[in-house]
């Protein structure tokens, strides 16, 4: 073997250390000592390296082909085999004091390999700057074996005895409820209800003031919307009650779904792409300015049916509500992020998912509670408008059919679940963005 | 079936020296001008600049004097409008052309540039992930132990955003020497940190470095922070920018803290600070006339 | 100053740095040309689409149904020089005018009195939240039962629609003042009067008119849709209805579609109109402040 290749030797020795743990965090003396410290040899197909019987010293790396190892057929009777190739390293239980007697390891093939004395290997981790604490504990965790692992994991932390979630949950909602009593702002809220409800009440019931008579007045709106047999035959025991809730809630879901998949990606590259933003932002912001309620005829021209347009307008509301929002979200993404993923080592398209992407999501959020908001806006018109079912259509139809108290129990439930939604979007927005919380914990005050 | 025992042979050699330092920089006539038309601003004049492999060597200057734009074009944020540099020899820009985006050379910013929305494991771990040169899970178990060797155990699952700015300073140099560049630029990391922590920052540069064997280019303000950290300071005229004089810092590595109190720590700071101030008041009277 | 020009300039903005360089010396005027190329291709793709049965033979899905390009033109044409329909704009603009100038009258004070004291916030706020969630024309045909004449009930509607932006914006801002400079102000013995009207007033001046560049699109949308609804959707067919909204649903019940894309289009400039003219008086009286 002349100089050139065993120096190549040395120096895919060293390569494959630096590779492989615990040897990363070497410095790049330790390395050097370790390359030079070595010692090359070749084995034969079928050729034995080192036998179960002998004594461990030695630490061995493959430079070139495969080497089989085999333990000792072990009292259970299951005969354990594996194999370790090139830049893989074996023979590590010579770092173990006193272990002999391990495996045995045969070349599979022609076999080039490269040794160190393991005393040598401890040593030059004993010089490294912290001793190469962590190189040496990383080897135990290592050369231990699986038993030995969870006995230590289990010391560390000690078995806790959990109670059941529903008793878990129910302490948490008794504290919360606590806590809320406790605010000074609870209270307030409670008098601005009594004024708002208390107000109603007293202008269309009490003192009927002059065009108040006219509204359905909430004792009446109350009984109606409790009752088991209303009067206009809607109330909360009343089946199609709860059909023209789910009409409205199905459309909103169909929409909202369409409009956050399409309107995601458009934003981020109308952020991200200054090609893509010179092409479609025109024809986007040529588009926006129109109502969205001035497409319900050209929609229902458009589209067969009475769910289509309905849907279509619903999307088209919360995609330009969401696509704007993404726009500004990757906009917003500071320029130095992306200098220092690219720096990395990140290509364009990395550096775009792993940037931008996760860097826009706050203002992503932010637009999907927006778009949730816009939809019900849209949903809610273009029920009245057109179609069948749905809330806004039910408030529609109670007014033409002069059935005034459904027409506010309509009106409650589509706030209310219109909230419900927003929630649920907000909820969801925040549970991703786990670090976003936490950093706005440790910086409230 | 035992067959003739394997020959060992000894593989103990010299490696030629030069390979084992990395980053020469070779900076000649740099000029840079910003905006256009009549009111384009020379910003950097035929400066020129050598950096020898494995040094730490820091530019001082006054504010807006163009040390970073020196550091930009190295790292390939924009390009020269003239001047060539060169990195172990090879041409990394010319003239018009900017230095392709790289992971030898590695910028640890001002501001920090964290990925608030990763773990600190997973930003350290984040070099040698996209450019796929560790699996995954050989990645995140290098970035624990370089976290771990330089004292920042027990951080991996944090956010960046929850820890310390001292924390993240020392994260981001680990993230940064993960992919073992060739130079580390440093754009005034310490800057916006108090005087406690840059103390800690300059002794766990010095150490990190030591180790890395690449070469470091740092820039700064502060005089006392130059002569600790370099190895040589330079020491740029305000705008426009040009080399007036390197300075020698010769104490020995490892530095210890206590050289602070030292005579010839203190001459050295004395004699940059002197060059220096010079500088600055120049700076000080162009702002002024710009008003 | 010229650090800052250096740290921008070296950075440079995200979406060209994340894609490769292209050579700068014709990037001048790029955009527009590409904006250029943007509407020629979409008018092409229109023209194609709605002339599909044509000359394709078969009528492609859903674009065929859209009213063509040149009859579109030609009705525009027509409805210029007719007065009803520039009667149309007047009244729609009437009444985004009244309802926006109420809402923006009622909401900022509101906003401004919930900022400022806590008590009112305590009591007033949820109230509010928990009447915003209700979409704007949900409250049409309460009303219309309400208000004496159809003209209020959707000048009411259209007043919730931004009224609750108004608030918000005038809140926000508020909020967002940093109460150091409230500390400050005070700890250099100005009343409190003094303090409202040039600390708060100022700050908040900003948010508001944010506020009011979104309130103005809610505006449009809320004034289109309730002259549908009260004009042509619930099924009573008065002539007072008037207005974009109602020349619209008049022309889609009327079977003449080309008249329909006339109004969008209409109405999508008439919003555009607010919004600049909205932006240029924001422009004019933040310089007129700060000169002060």
């Amino acid at each position: 073997m002349g100089p050139d290749a065993a120096e190549s030797d040395v120096e895919s020795a060293r390569d494959v250390l630096r590779a492989i743990l615990p040897f990363q965090s070497l410095s790049a003396e330790a390395l050097e000592a370790l390359a030079h410290a070595a010692e090359e040899g070749a084995a034969a197909p079928g050729q034995t390296i080192y036998d179960v019987s002998a004594p461990a010293t030695y630490l061995y790396v493959v430079v070139r082909g495969t080497v089989r190892l085999e333990r000792p057929a072990p009292p259970d009777g299951v005969h354990a085999a594996r194999a370790v190739g090139a830049r893989e390293v074996f023979g590590w239980h010579a770092m173990r004091e006193g272990s002999a007697g391990a495996e045995l390891a045969k070349a599979a093939g022609a076999v080039s390999l490269v040794r160190i004395d393991t005393r040598f290997v401890l040593e030059v981790l004993a010089r490294e700057p912290n001793g190469g604490a962590a190189t040496i504990e990383a080897l135990l965790v290592a050369l231990s074996t699986p038993a030995e692992r969870r006995a230590k994991r289990a010391e560390h932390e000690p078995h806790r005895r959990r109670r059941p979630a529903p008793q878990r949950a129910l302490s948490a909602l008794g504290s919360y409820v606590v806590s809320v009593l406790r605010r000074p702002e609870t209270y307030g809220r409670l008098l601005g209800y009594v004024l708002l409800f208390g107000g109603w009440y007293l202008a269309v019931d009490v003192l009927a003031l002059p065009r108040f008579t006219k509204l359905p007045g909430i004792v009446q709106v109350g009984r109606e919307w409790l009752s088991p047999d209303p009067v206009f035959g809607l109330s909360i025991h009343t089946s199609v009650y709860y059909d023209h809730i789910w009409a409205s809630v199905r459309r909103i879901a169909i929409a909202f779904a369409l409009a956050t998949s399409l309107g995601v990606p458009v934003g981020l590259a109308l952020g991200a792409s200054t090609t893509f933003r010179d092409y479609v932002f025109p024809i986007f912001e040529l588009l926006r300015p129109i109502p969205i309620l001035a497409w319900v005829p050209l929609a229902i021209v458009v589209f067969s049916g009475s769910e289509t347009p309905i849907v279509f307008l619903t999307f088209l509301a919360s995609f330009f509500a969401t696509a704007l929002n993404t726009r500004l979200g990757a906009r917003s993404v500071e320029p130095h992020y992306i200098l220092a993923a690219r720096c990395l080592g990140a290509s364009p398209w990395q550096a775009f998912w792993h940037v931008i992407v996760p860097g826009s999501l706050p203002y992503v959020l932010t637009g999907l509670q927006i778009s949730v908001g816009v939809a019900w806006f849209s949903l809610a018109a273009a029920e009245m408008v057109s179609g069948q079912f749905g809330l806004g259509y039910l408030i529609n139809t109670s007014y033409t059919m002069v059935q005034y108290p459904t027409i506010v129990i309509g009106m409650l439930t589509l706030g209310f679940v219109g909230f419900l939604t927003s929630a649920i979007v907000r909820f969801i927005g925040e549970r991703m963005m786990v670090w976003r919380a936490r950093e706005l914990a440790l910086t409230a005050p | 079936m035992m067959t003739a025992p394997i020959v060992w042979k000894s593989s103990a050699r010299r490696l030629p020296a030069s390979e084992v330092r990395r980053g020469a920089i070779q900076i000649v006539d740099a000029t840079k001008f910003y905006g256009s038309g009549a009111s384009r601003v020379l910003a950097v004049d035929r400066c020129s600049l050598d950096v020898r492999a494995g040094e730490i060597f820091v530019i001082v200057g006054p504010s807006g004097c163009g040390k970073t734009t020196l550091l930009n074009a190295i790292a390939g944020f924009h390009e020269l409008d003239g001047g060539t540099i060169h990195l172990d020899g090879k041409l990394l820009c010319g003239p018009r052309q900017r230095a392709r985006l790289g992971s030898d050379r590695v910028v640890v910013f001002q501001n920090g540039a964290l990925f608030p929305w990763k773990t600190i494991l997973d930003n350290v771990a984040f070099g040698p992930i996209v450019q796929g040169t560790l699996r995954r899970a050989d990645a995140l178990a290098k970035a624990g132990q370089m976290l771990a060797d330089a004292g920042l155990r027990g951080y991996e699952r944090s956010y960046p955003g929850e820890t310390s700015s001292g924390v993240k300073r020392r994260v981001e140099i680990v993230r940064a020497l993960m992919n073992r560049p060739a130079v580390l630029l440093l754009d005034e990391p310490f800057r916006a940190l108090d005087a406690l922590t840059k103390s800690v920052m300059h002794e766990a540069l010095l150490a990190i470095h030591a180790r890395n064997r690449g070469t470091a280019l740092f820039i700064t303000h502060d005089v006392e922070e130059a002569v600790f950290l370099g190895g040589r300071v330079a020491v740029m005229t305000s705008r426009p920018c040009r080399l007036k004089k390197i300075l020698d810092v010769d104490i020995p590595y490892p530095r210890a803290r206590s050289i602070v109190t030292s005579k010839r720590f203190r001459d050295l700071v004395a004699e940059t600070t002197s060059v220096v101030h010079e500088e600055a008041l120049k700076a000080h009277a162009l702002g002024e006339k710009e008003g | 100053m010229v650090a800052h020009a250096t740290a921008t300039d070296a950075v440079g903005r995200a979406s060209k740095l994340v894609w490769p360089q292209r050579p700068r010396a014709w990037s001048a005027g790029r955009a527009q040309r590409r904006a250029v190329v943007a509407y020629v291709v979409a008018l092409l793709i229109w023209q194609l689409g709605s002339t599909s049965p044509r000359w394709l033979g078969y009528p492609l899905p859903w674009i065929s149904h859209v009213p063509t390009p040149g009859s579109v033109a030609v009705a525009w044409a027509r409805l210029v020089s007719d007065p009803g329909y520039w009667r149309s704009w007047g009244a729609s603009f009437v009444r985004v005018l009244v309802g926006f100038s109420a809402a923006v009258v009622t909401g900022v004070p509101l906003g401004l009195l919930m900022a400022l004291s806590r008590p009112v916030r305590a009591v007033v706020f949820p109230v509010f939240e928990l009447l915003r969630p209700i979409p704007p024309l949900a409250w049409v045909p309460a009303a219309i039962i309400f208000w004496p004449t159809q003209e209020l009930s959707i000048d009411f509607v259209i007043f919730i629609g931004a009224f609750y932006t108004m608030v918000l914006n005038a809140l926000g801002g508020a909020d967002g003042i940093d109460p150091r400079l409230i500390q400050v102000a005070r700890s250099m013995g100005a009343s409190r009067w003094n303090i409202f009207h040039r600390l708060v007033l100022r700050a908040v001046v900003p948010s508001i008119l944010v506020g009011m560049e979104v309130g103005i699109g809610i505006t449009w949308e809320v004034v289109v849709a309730a002259e549908m609804i009260s004009g042509g959707g619930s099924g009573t067919s008065t002539a007072s209805g008037g207005g974009l909204g109602f020349f619209i649903w008049n022309s889609y019940v009327g079977g003449s579609y080309p008249q329909i894309v006339v109004g969008m289009a209409s109405i999508g400039i008439a919003g555009f109109l607010s919004s600049a003219a909205l932006r240029l008086a924001a422009a004019r009286f933040t310089r007129w402040t700060a000169a002060r």
